[in-house]
């Protein structure tokens, strides 16, 4: 016989009888509902959802994929040098970066002004981290208060990027900054 | 007419050719960075290395006379290595900070590198510092490390601008663009240089690090700064890249302006007035339609001309120079029977300005004043006619006077304040409509929008169709 599409179960005549399944179906659930509280009942592991947010798995992976974060120099300014790599290689378009020019550092003219990260359209794909020239922006595996009821107010700034936690490369050396060779030299 | 061999592909060049002209304009490509088509032939990049059958080394290209029954040879492995080596040359000193370079995107020796070009480079040696972020102007930074010396800069104010103000002095390493004279670069076509730099050494200060290039898209558009009319691209944010955090009015502002190559009317050009037309169009605007200085809603202050015209015994128009053709048609069309036509000069030549030289810059300062007398004559508005009611088309009007007769004004530049007409509509710029100008040899250039007009501003065109 042919099926009217392309997933049509198959009946027998003890699924045709419809009450026998319906009462496995819920010694399923029945099992698995009891199961738990009996791991509840006895204080063990893995038997309750976690209360996201307000409680926290603290198993992540080392490897997981969370908030960024945005490292600093040693000096304390941001370490990106807004090149809006991760901006330009983002695939959800979530990355806005603001640049301006700062001539007094002349190792650093270009720096970003303010940096912003939608995490209502983020992916987590880490895409960004592996784009960045100079190991500015990170993902650490914590995902703090991400949650919100409105798409709008689901921006991270720079302040935020940068101080939730301070992180440095220490294996990064600049140079010292020289005066910028205005004059003609001699 | 010459037939040479091109990469086994026969080519027609005309005489006086060079191999390089010949190759680019039949699709052959053959890197370059000295090369303009506009200005004399350096040949000092050296990156256009050809192989010229029957002759022992490679010839640059740039320089070469096309000759009958040459053979060209451009992708030999002998010319790539010849390519590596220059490139390797050119970056020897050249500080690869692609990263935070406005260039970069549509950079040559970016793009050179990429294809060209070594990964690494092979010199142990550390990078000539030289001064970076050099003011050559108050609108251009130059950037001495990333310059290649191709001497595109100081050949264009040398045969196209004819100042004669930039030069390349010291020798070697030290070698550097300079303002030849003390003194400002204040040439009124300087901002050409960054456009014709292949390299991000002369930066626009305008521009600097407002956004990566490609982010934006340019739009057509012409340039109103005179009647020359310089088709010129209008650099908007593409619509991929729409800001959402940083500010939605971004995304209405145009970034930068540049030219529009367009052989007939101003080659691959335009003057300094062209390179600011976005901030020319970012000044205050008139946004709310008003009568007798009391905001209205559009349909009430149509009501109230169209009610003025109809009492009015002796009604005049004057018609903006800022009007696209297409607008004038419409205008003749609906009211041009009805009314006495004048013309008006929305703008004049600003204090200190370039009024008109022998290359791009004309003294009428209207894009249209042409179109506008090809259709009703040139004819200044003067207060002895009598006129009861004027309708005043287009910007700076205030200071004229008009003897006591009603008017309605159609502006798109100002504040509310200064208005004092018994009706006032705005409308749309040259940026939020599509349309075309004359200009004064009467060569007709088209624009296209830009941006969406804002919602109570009006375009001119279908405003005339509901006063009549």
């Amino acid at each position: 016989m042919r099926k009217d599409y392309w997933n049509k179960p198959e009946m027998g005549l003890w699924e045709r009888l419809y009450i026998f399944e319906v009462i496995r179906g819920l010694c399923i659930t029945g099992s698995v509902f009891l199961g738990n509280m009996w791991k509840w009942l006895t204080f063990r592991k893995g038997a309750l959802t976690a209360y996201y947010p307000e409680e926290l798995r603290s198993d992540y992976s080392p490897n997981n994929r969370g908030r960024h974060v945005l490292t600093q120099r040693d000096n304390g300014q941001v370490q990106c040098v807004s090149c809006n790599m991760c901006a330009t290689v983002c695939p959800a378009y979530a990355i806005e970066i603001l640049s301006t020019a700062n001539f007094a550092d002349p190792c650093h003219p270009k720096a970003p002004e303010r940096f912003e990260i939608d995490y209502s359209r983020c992916i987590f794909c880490g895409f960004c981290v592996e784009a960045c020239p100079e190991d500015a922006i990170r993902m650490v595996k914590e995902v703090p208060d991400f949650p919100g009821f409105d798409r709008d107010r689901m921006w991270a700034g720079m302040d935020l990027l940068m101080n939730w936690r301070p992180m440095r490369d220490p294996a990064k050396h600049y140079p010292t900054p020289q005066a910028p060779l205005r004059e003609v030299p001699e | 007419m010459i037939e040479l061999k091109i990469d086994n592909k026969m080519v027609a060049a005309n005489e006086g050719e060079t191999v390089l002209q010949a190759a680019l304009r039949h699709g052959i490509e053959i890197p370059h960075f000295c090369y303009h088509p506009c200005l004399s032939i350096a040949g000092n990049c050296r990156i256009c290395l050809v192989k010229v059958g029957g002759r022992p080394k490679l010839m640059p290209s740039c320089n070469l006379a096309v000759a009958p029954n040459m053979e060209i040879e451009t992708d030999t492995e002998e010319v790539a290595e010849a390519r590596r080596a220059v490139m390797r040359f050119i970056t020897l000193n050249h500080p690869g900070e692609c990263g935070i370079c406005d260039k970069a995107g549509e950079c040559r020796l970016q793009d050179y590198h990429v294809r060209y070009g070594e990964p690494e480079p092979i010199s142990i040696e550390p990078k000539s510092r030289k001064p970076k972020f050099y003011d050559l102007s108050p609108r251009i930074l130059l950037d001495n490390e990333r310059c290649i010396l191709c001497g595109c800069c100081v050949r264009f104010t040398q045969e196209v601008s004819g100042s004669h103000q930039l030069g390349i002095v010291e020798r070697g390493s030290h070698a550097r663009v300079e303002r030849l004279e003390t003194g400002a670069f204040d040439d009124p076509y300087s901002d050409n240089v960054i456009g014709l730099c292949p390299v991000g050494a002369l930066l626009s200060r305008d521009f600097l690090y407002r956004s990566r290039v490609w982010y934006l898209e340019p739009v057509r558009s012409v340039c109103t700064g005179c009647s020359r009319c310089c088709s010129v691209n209008v650099w908007r944010r593409n619509r991929h890249w729409h800001l959402r955090a940083l500010g939605e009015e971004l995304n209405r502002t145009a970034y930068r302006v540049t030219p529009f190559e367009n052989p007939e009317i101003n080659g691959p050009w335009i003057c300094n007035k062209g390179y600011d037309l976005h901030r020319f169009m970012a000044r205050q605007r008139v946004l709310q339609p008003m009568i007798a200085g009391r905001g209205a809603s559009v349909e009430e202050a149509l009501a109230e001309a169209r009610r003025l015209l109809s009492e009015s015994i002796n009604p005049a128009a004057l018609v903006s120079a800022h009007a696209s053709n297409e607008e004038l048609a419409a205008f003749q069309a609906a009211l041009g029977p009805r009314l006495a036509v004048y013309s008006r000069e929305d703008y004049r030549p600003a204090p200190g300005e370039a009024v008109e030289d022998g290359l791009l810059i004309r003294g009428v300062k209207n894009p249209n004043s042409y179109g506008v007398q090809a259709l009703f004559g040139h004819r200044p508005y003067g207060v002895i006619n009598g006129h009861d009611l004027l309708l005043v088309w287009g910007d700076n009007a205030e200071d004229t006077s008009f003897d006591g007769a009603r008017v309605i004004r159609l502006a798109s530049f100002g504040t509310q304040q200064e208005f004092t007409a018994d009706v006032l509509i705005p409308v749309s710029t040259t940026f939020e409509r599509s349309g075309s100008f004359s200009n004064f040899e009467g060569k007709v250039n088209r624009f296209d929008k830009v941006f969406d007009k804002p919602e109570l501003v009006q375009h001119a065109g279908e405003l005339f169709g509901r006063l009549a």
